[in-house]
């Protein structure tokens, strides 16, 4: 499926950019030639060949300070596809299989889930567990869930109501069987579609946070802290917030294009994804 | 009446488990108002001595159920920061989050709505594609960045509308609207997206069924076609992302307020959740899901009023 996916222009552009923000985020704080903590002689400055992205209100170097916070934003978004699938996809294949009761409230449940405001409640659960960007992204990795429960149910559905389950089950094939021979490989399409999906949101959810200044401490380097610095200063420096900007919506886009190539090379299985809001049944 | 018990018997057991859970989390986690007052200073004789004013030695149970009567009679309690009423706190916040969201709802339903009947009337033609790839390169930009941006150019650059703050309508409705202009217009995007791409597949859909094959058989007109017959089975998805959309307005106030300057519902949010304020955010939490309960249940009034289907209750 790899190989399929990046057969198509969009999967290349999508695994390119993405491949780029992977390795910024391992070899990221490295590359940062100037230490993205301290502070020069010039504050605010124009790019120049010291500071080719110019210098924040503290006189830190901005390309520095926003290659070391890669890290922070992909092990975040990271954090959040992981717990979101954990706790999605089980209960989206059992709520198939373990009778009418499980499946009512699992399906009420994801229903109410998608439905509240995840900012609000990650910022509120940083409040309650301690400020950190892994107590605020399991919060939205549970909250958005729901997407990886529906489309792993609807996939685990339309196979489990296919001839050729039936004929297994009716020669005697266990359920666990089913699962792992003919559930599995089907799932797996939307699941994919909905990692790369998660994965853009949780960088969005990332850069909010931290452009909020919640989940870390004021001098750590961040996306989204390189932004809320540069918009006190716009009459100095009106250009300032076009990079980091650029850099938090391409990987936001990659993500996104990488799920509609997924979804495009997976056929069936990606169809699953389409019609998953109108599952009820 | 049967949707009303439905939304409500849902988010009831979710509000229990949610509230419970935060009061959980403060006992085990041991925050107490006395970090807040007390700061460095603080000696476990003095830490006791706060917690017993608050009534955080009594039994977990106790508080909870105490705290859980308050709410029902709208009674929030009280800041652990400051010491004032956090139900009136929320209330002075609301006006202003509700300004805003409102307009953005306003902005999203008009040009949703807008472009979605566009692209679904020229499909398959250069507006339809136009739109469609503009509508997607919009989704991705996250509010704060469409915040951003539009401070830049409108405010400090051209200075047409405030950079920051909040005017209450009283004092004027030109200055309130100036003011929540910009924060409207960068918490509408993701909805104006979302409900134009959603209409647009629900109109082209139902242009491709069969009644509106015998429709034209029959001979009537194209508008009443698609007033009678296409909207009305069509607008269905549209409207329940609309559903679907209002706690994300909720959420986005708590990043766009903060480049605004506004001191909304959502700013209140972020404030509190940074001083450890637990009670306040209790009280957030509180009152985003009656929110998202009261919402919800419009629109599926309205869903089942409009669409033939969801009336049947398919």
């Amino acid at each position: 499926m790899v190989l399929r996916v990046l057969r198509l222009p969009t999967g290349k552009i999508a695994f390119a950019i993405l491949l780029v923000i992977a390795a910024l985020a391992l070899f990221g704080p490295l590359l940062a030639f100037q230490d993205p903590l301290e502070g020069g002689a010039g504050i605010l400055a124009g790019p120049s060949g010291a500071h080719p992205l110019g210098t924040d209100y503290l006189g830190r170097d901005v390309l520095s300070r926003l290659l070391a916070g890669s890290r922070i934003s992909v092990l975040g978004a990271a954090q959040v596809t992981l717990v979101a699938m954990v706790v999605g996809v089980i209960p989206g294949i059992l709520s198939v299989y373990l009778g009418s009761v499980f499946e009512w409230l699992t399906l009420r449940l994801a229903d109410t889930l998608i439905a509240l405001p995840f900012l609000v409640f990650a910022v509120a659960v940083t409040a309650l567990l301690g400020n950190g960007i892994p107590q605020a992204m399991f919060t939205v990795g549970i909250m958005v869930s729901p997407l990886f429960y529906r489309v792993t149910r609807a996939a685990t559905l339309a196979v489990a109501r296919s001839p050729y389950v039936e004929a297994a089950i009716v020669s005697g094939a266990t359920i666990g069987w089913v699962v792992r021979k003919h559930v599995w490989v089907k799932v797996l399409p939307p699941i994919a579609v909905a990692l790369a999906h998660t994965a853009g949101v949780g960088f969005v959810v990332v850069s909010s946070l931290t452009f909020l200044g919640i989940g870390v401490q004021p001098p750590a380097p961040t996306w989204g802290g390189v932004l809320a610095a540069d918009l006190g200063y716009l009459s100095f420096r009106p250009w300032a917030p076009l990079l980091p900007t650029a850099l938090i919506m391409a990987t936001v886009w990659a993500c996104n294009l990488l799920a509609d190539a997924i979804r495009d090379v997976s056929g069936e299985g990606g169809k699953a994804l389409i019609t998953a809001k109108g599952v009820r049944a | 009446m049967r949707i009303l018990a439905k939304s409500v018997g849902i988010f009831v057991p979710v509000f229990l488990v949610a509230t419970f859970v935060t009061f959980a989390l403060r006992s085990l986690s041991g925050l107490t108002p006395a970090h807040l007052q007390l700061g460095e200073s603080a000696t476990p004789e003095t830490v006791a001595a706060i917690e017993h004013e608050w009534g955080l030695d009594r039994p977990f149970l106790t508080q909870y159920g105490d705290w859980f009567a308050g709410v029902l009679r709208g009674d929030l309690g009280v800041s652990w920061y400051n010491g004032a009423d956090i139900a009136s706190l929320l209330l002075q916040g609301a006006i202003i989050s509700l300004s805003v969201a409102g307009l953005a709802l306003v902005i999203g339903v008009i040009f949703g709505f807008g472009f979605g009947f566009l692209a679904a009337a020229r499909r398959t033609t250069w507006v339809d594609r136009a739109i469609t790839g503009f509508m997607t390169f919009v989704s991705v930009m996250p509010s704060f960045v469409v915040g951003i941006a539009l401070v830049a150019v409108f405010a400090v650059g051209l200075g047409w509308f405030p950079s920051a703050g909040f005017v209450p309508a009283e004092r004027g409705l030109g200055l309130w609207l100036a003011h929540i202009t910009l924060p409207a217009i960068a918490l509408s995007f993701d909805t104006v997206a979302d409900v134009a791409r959603q209409l647009r597949a629900g109109l082209v859909a139902a242009y491709r069924e069969n009644y509106v094959t015998g429709a034209i058989v029959r001979g009537l007109g194209p508008r009443r076609i698609f007033f009678r017959h296409v909207l009305r089975n069509g607008m269905g998805p549209a409207l329940s992302v609309l559903g679907l959309k209002f706690p994300a307005l909720l959420g986005g106030a708590v990043v766009t307020e903060s480049i605004f300057g506004m001191a909304g519902f959502g700013k209140f949010a972020a404030d509190s959740a940074q001083r450890g304020d637990v009670p306040a955010v209790q009280g957030v939490l509180v009152v985003s899901v009656v929110v998202v309960v009261v919402f919800n249940l419009l629109v599926n009034v309205i869903l089942a009023r409009v669409t033939p289907a969801s009336a049947r209750g398919v």
